[in-house]
């Protein structure tokens, strides 16, 4: 099997605040040659990499805002944090879940750290990744898959590795838990020191990992630290990460969608006729009503 | 010669890239980070302002320091107080940037030298100051006549993104309601038109 090689290694970006709840780098569109043609299906990621965060009696966050036309899902490493949309979906998640909202059709959602975790302050530590939706899905129903870290399918690792936590997609032969619209793998790799792990994974899909915690090595040559974002080559097929000390990774990878891209804001849509439809739905309430 | 602007003379005021040219020198761009003043109330406002990209605001603040927002000027859009500019009196409103922004300071003599360059200019010029009296009457008649309803339907078609950019706040000063009256409209829009 031909090696998937390094594209390009992208460390993060400088920091900035979402609301007042997520100090956020973003790598997925903003940083070079991650726009979201590049990554397509993946269309933002931003991480919150670990950050205290003091005692406060008002919960930090995002307030109300709308999206249509792809998926916001939230991988939570550390802290809580709750949400509620329009669509009746939400809950808390926290350390090691994971939740899917498929905004498609659209809704109103807001995040807030969750209430003792506000009261009692401490390290945040999430991903936020945006996944878009094929033209023929961005105006289906709304849907919210909450999946704590007990659901998640887990493959154990050779020789005390570690585990992989398959998100969505596949690992090997195990299954995923969340269910997706177009074909993609989304995997905690939770490494031991000296812990590998190797991947297959279709050379046409957008591939990509972000280091988490620690820093592993990839493909036994280049040496990857924290925060740092790998973008694999659209070649080959097979990767491996060994962790030069305790690690965790974060893989993605994604079949292409191929279709036009029309963003704006929270909108991301295929043409632009359909964006000025959106911001006039939202104006006009057909998103629904949810309180600040 | 700025392209923004360049692009919008040539595409509104049929200027030619001869006569933009000759315009060269009047056209000074300038960038103000969000939240930075682009000029404030008791001082002289010398230029008019051209938002190239970004989002600023006119406002006033009454005795007990509450904000009135006159007017949103988002790419595209001209505000200054014309007071100043062009009747050289001590400025009664605040302009600042919402976002990051640049625009393009035009001076008083701006105008006079692009009538001379380009009759087209004149033309467009006055249509826009036509455009802009009948916007300003619009606004008298909805903030003396209109629901709020009626004001924000107005806003939405005027401004049909900022709901995306501003505050609710900011949008319920700019109606003259007060955010709670603002969150009901919503509310009652939703109501009628939301359909899960």
């Amino acid at each position: 099997m031909a090696t998937k090689k390094i594209e390009i290694v992208v460390p993060p970006r400088e920091p900035h605040f979402v609301g007042d709840g997520f100090r956020v780098h973003n790598y997925i569109p903003s940083a070079y040659r991650l726009d979201m043609k590049r990554m397509d299906p993946f269309i933002m990621l931003d991480y919150n990499s670990k950050f205290y965060f003091p005692p406060t009696e008002k919960p930090r966050g995002v307030g109300v805002h709308p999206h249509r036309g792809f998926e916001t899902v939230t991988i939570a490493y550390q802290g809580k944090v709750e949400h509620h949309d329009s669509s009746g979906g939400g809950g808390v998640i926290g350390e090691g879940d994971v939740q899917w909202m498929t905004a498609a059709s659209g809704v109103l959602h807001k995040e807030f750290h969750e209430e003792n975790f506000s009261k009692e302050g401490g390290d945040f530590q999430m991903v936020q990744l945006w996944v878009n939706l094929p033209a023929k899905d961005k105006m289906s129903k709304p849907k919210y898959q909450g999946i704590a870290n007990a659901q998640i399918a887990k493959v154990q690792l050779p020789d005390n590795g570690g585990e992989i936590e398959v998100i969505a997609g596949q690992y090997k032969d195990t299954q995923g838990s969340a269910s997706t619209f177009t074909p993609l793998h989304l995997q905690n790799a939770r490494l031991n020191k000296g812990g590998k792990a190797s991947f297959s994974l279709p050379a046409t899909f957008n591939t990509a990992l972000l280091v988490i915690e620690g820093s592993v090595k990839v493909n036994g040559a280049e040496t990857v630290a924290t925060n740092h974002f790998v973008l694999f080559e659209n070649e080959g097929t097979d990767f491996d990460i060994e962790a030069l000390e305790n690690a965790v990774v974060l893989i993605l990878s994604g079949e292409p969608i191929n279709e036009p891209i029309v963003a704006q804001g929270p909108f991301v849509m295929n043409t632009r006729a359909e964006i000025t439809q959106a911001i006039h739905d939202y104006n006009t309430g057909k998103f629904g009503y949810l309180e600040d | 010669m700025n392209n923004s602007f360049a692009t919008y003379l040539k595409n509104n005021a049929k200027m030619t890239d001869q006569q933009l040219e000759q315009l060269e020198g009047a056209i000074v761009k300038k960038t103000f980070q969000k939240g930075q003043f682009l000029s404030q109330k008791d001082s002289i406002c010398k230029h008019a302002f051209f938002v190239e990209s970004g989002l600023v605001r006119l406002y006033t603040i009454d005795s007990n320091g509450k904000e009135h927002v006159i007017q949103f000027a988002p790419e595209n859009w001209f505000t200054g107080d014309r007071s100043s500019v062009y009747f050289n009196e001590i400025s009664e409103y605040y302009i600042d940037a919402i976002e990051d922004t640049t625009v393009v300071l035009l001076d008083a003599n701006f105008n006079n030298r692009a009538i001379e360059i380009s009759p087209e200019f004149r033309i467009y010029n006055e249509k826009l100051l036509q455009n802009h009296i009948r916007h300003l009457q619009k606004r008298i008649s909805m903030l003396i006549g209109a629901s709020a309803e009626e004001r924000y339907l107005d806003f939405i078609d005027l401004y049909p993104d900022l709901t995306l950019r501003v505050p609710q706040w900011m949008i319920a000063s700019f109606l003259g309601i007060t955010p709670e009256s603002l969150s009901r409209v919503r509310k009652e829009l939703a109501r009628r038109n939301f359909r899960p």
